[in-house]
């Protein structure tokens, strides 16, 4: 299982509803992209890191991990707005006001991404994937999506075993031996994603698989409270942002 | 590399969504119609949509002496079909964005755009268009592979300068400033995949003739395909 996916399962809100949690994390990123940079989504991150660590319980070391992945595209990306190309100052120069775009950009990605981490860290897939044909989603394309998340475990665990029998093997040691490695590698997994999906199609079949996959959902209701309480907090975070913009004349 | 989560101004991250949408109800549509004919197919489209998404959690050894991870677009497109793409490459966008923190949602339409509809899509218009001139099958496989890629991080070159445009010189500075980071430096790693995904078709034609003839890239009756070893009727499509 994935870090996060794990933690998910292990989270203290792990039996509140999908919408609950929704209504606070999703709607913290939407803030974050849509309110002023500053002092909006500085808000947001602020807010967003306090609930994570303190009533959600993420671990701050797990959170970390799963966190740098998207700063590192965003501060990658950001660096791009510090110069400009063309110009009075020849071919490359420093960009006017290119430090506050950059800080704005970051400011804006970290607040968003930590609002889907706190969706995604506590919210296990298995909770959210069948809720999602009373959203309207199509029920085929969530059956496909279901035995995706199902089979990628499998599949990921498949192929760590590979490796390691690759790397017992000496099949890293060289260029070559790792190009060969890779690619044994990725059709291995082609061919067992196949074979499982053949095992498993005869193993339902012979339970009169009709097309429809049928898993049990934990039971769990919406919490007007708990809904009504993340709509208040982002209400506030809104207004104290508009306030803080505009200094009183 | 995908857009991360909240990059693209809210404007552009709905004009993608839209630009997206209708190639994913189509692909939608396409799915759902298999499934109904064919009930056995969402296990086997699942497997697909896991293949895709262990495929690009490989690590993939670059030219460069970096490291970097497949897309699959391109070997998913010549397998799978571009519509078929478009969904798998948006549950496993979904899936990356929530399970691993790469991507997001906010920019989940921009992120299919560039790698569900335009990187299948210019891969397999590649690979059929040189199998049409009788170009060896791991010749378009690689072709097909490396447009994927390469097409791929363009779109996504593209997407950052229209949102980002620069100072001085407008949409093409930045087009050259993004380009410069995210398409150039890709070219030696679409060389990879594109090496990568021709090794893993050779095994596949080697090992699994009869999974290729199901998903339609090697067809029984016609012309020895070169290479796919011998006594075999199979050929490529």
């Amino acid at each position: 299982m994935l870090p996060i996916d794990a933690a998910a399962h292990s989270s203290r809100w792990r039996r509140r509803h999908p919408v609950d949690k929704a209504v606070l994390g999703l709607g913290l990123t939407v803030l974050a992209v849509s309110l002023p940079p500053w002092p909006g989504a500085a808000l947001v991150l602020l807010t967003a890191l306090v609930v994570l660590l303190g009533p959600a319980g993420v671990p701050a070391r797990r959170l970390w991990r799963a966190y740098r992945v998207p700063l590192g595209f965003c501060a990658t990306g950001a660096l791009t707005l510090l110069v400009q190309v063309g110009g009075p100052d020849g071919f490359v120069a420093p960009a006017d006001g290119g430090a506050v775009r950059a800080g704005e950009l970051l400011l804006r990605t970290s607040a968003a991404s930590l609002g889907v981490l706190l969706f995604a860290f506590t919210t296990p897939m298995s909770d959210l994937l069948p809720r999602l044909v009373r959203a309207g989603v199509p029920a085929p394309v969530v059956d496909v999506a279901l035995v995706t998340y199902r089979m990628s475990f499998l599949l990921l665990d498949s192929v760590r075993r590979i490796r390691e029998a690759q790397a017992a093997r000496l099949g890293h040691t060289s260029r070559a031996a790792e190009w060969r490695a890779l690619a044994g590698l990725g059709a291995t997994a082609f061919v067992r994603a196949f074979d499982r999906a053949a095992r498993l199609q005869a193993g339902l079949a012979g339970r009169g698989y009709d097309g429809t996959l049928r898993v049990l959902v934990p039971e769990a209701r919406v919490s007007v409270r708990f809904t009504a309480g993340s709509v208040a907090l982002l209400a506030a975070l809104t207004v104290l942002t508009l306030v803080l913009e505009r200094p009183p004349t | 590399m995908h857009i991360a989560e909240g990059f693209l101004p809210p404007a552009h991250a709905v004009a993608w969504g839209v630009a997206s949408a209708p190639f994913v109800v189509h692909g939608v549509r396409s799915l759902t119609r298999e499934v109904r004919e064919h009930p056995e197919s969402t296990l086997l489209l699942g497997a697909s949509g896991a293949f895709t998404f262990v495929l690009s959690a490989l690590k993939l050894p670059s030219v460069t002496g970096s490291c970097s991870h497949p897309t699959g677009t391109g070997l998913g497109a010549i397998l799978f079909r571009p519509p078929i793409m478009a969904v798998l490459g948006t549950i496993t966008l979904l899936f990356q964005a929530l399970l691993l923190a790469h991507g997001g949602l906010t920019t989940l339409g921009a992120n299919v755009f560039s790698m569900a509809i335009v990187g299948p899509w210019t891969g397999y218009a590649v690979y059929r268009l040189l199998r049409r001139f009788d170009v060896p099958l791991m010749v378009t496989v690689f072709c097909g592979a490396f447009a994927a890629d390469l097409s791929t991080y363009c779109v996504t070159s593209v997407q950052l300068a229209l949102a980002f445009p620069d100072p001085g010189s407008g949409f093409l500075g930045a087009l050259g400033k993004f380009g410069s980071i995210f398409a150039v430096t890709q070219i030696p790693l679409a060389v990879s995949e594109g090496l990568l995904t021709v090794f893993v078709m050779r095994l596949l034609v080697q090992s699994s003739k009869g999974e290729l003839t199901r998903l339609g890239v090697l067809v029984t009756g016609g012309r020895p395909q070169a290479g796919a070893g011998t006594g075999t009727e199979a050929v490529a499509r």
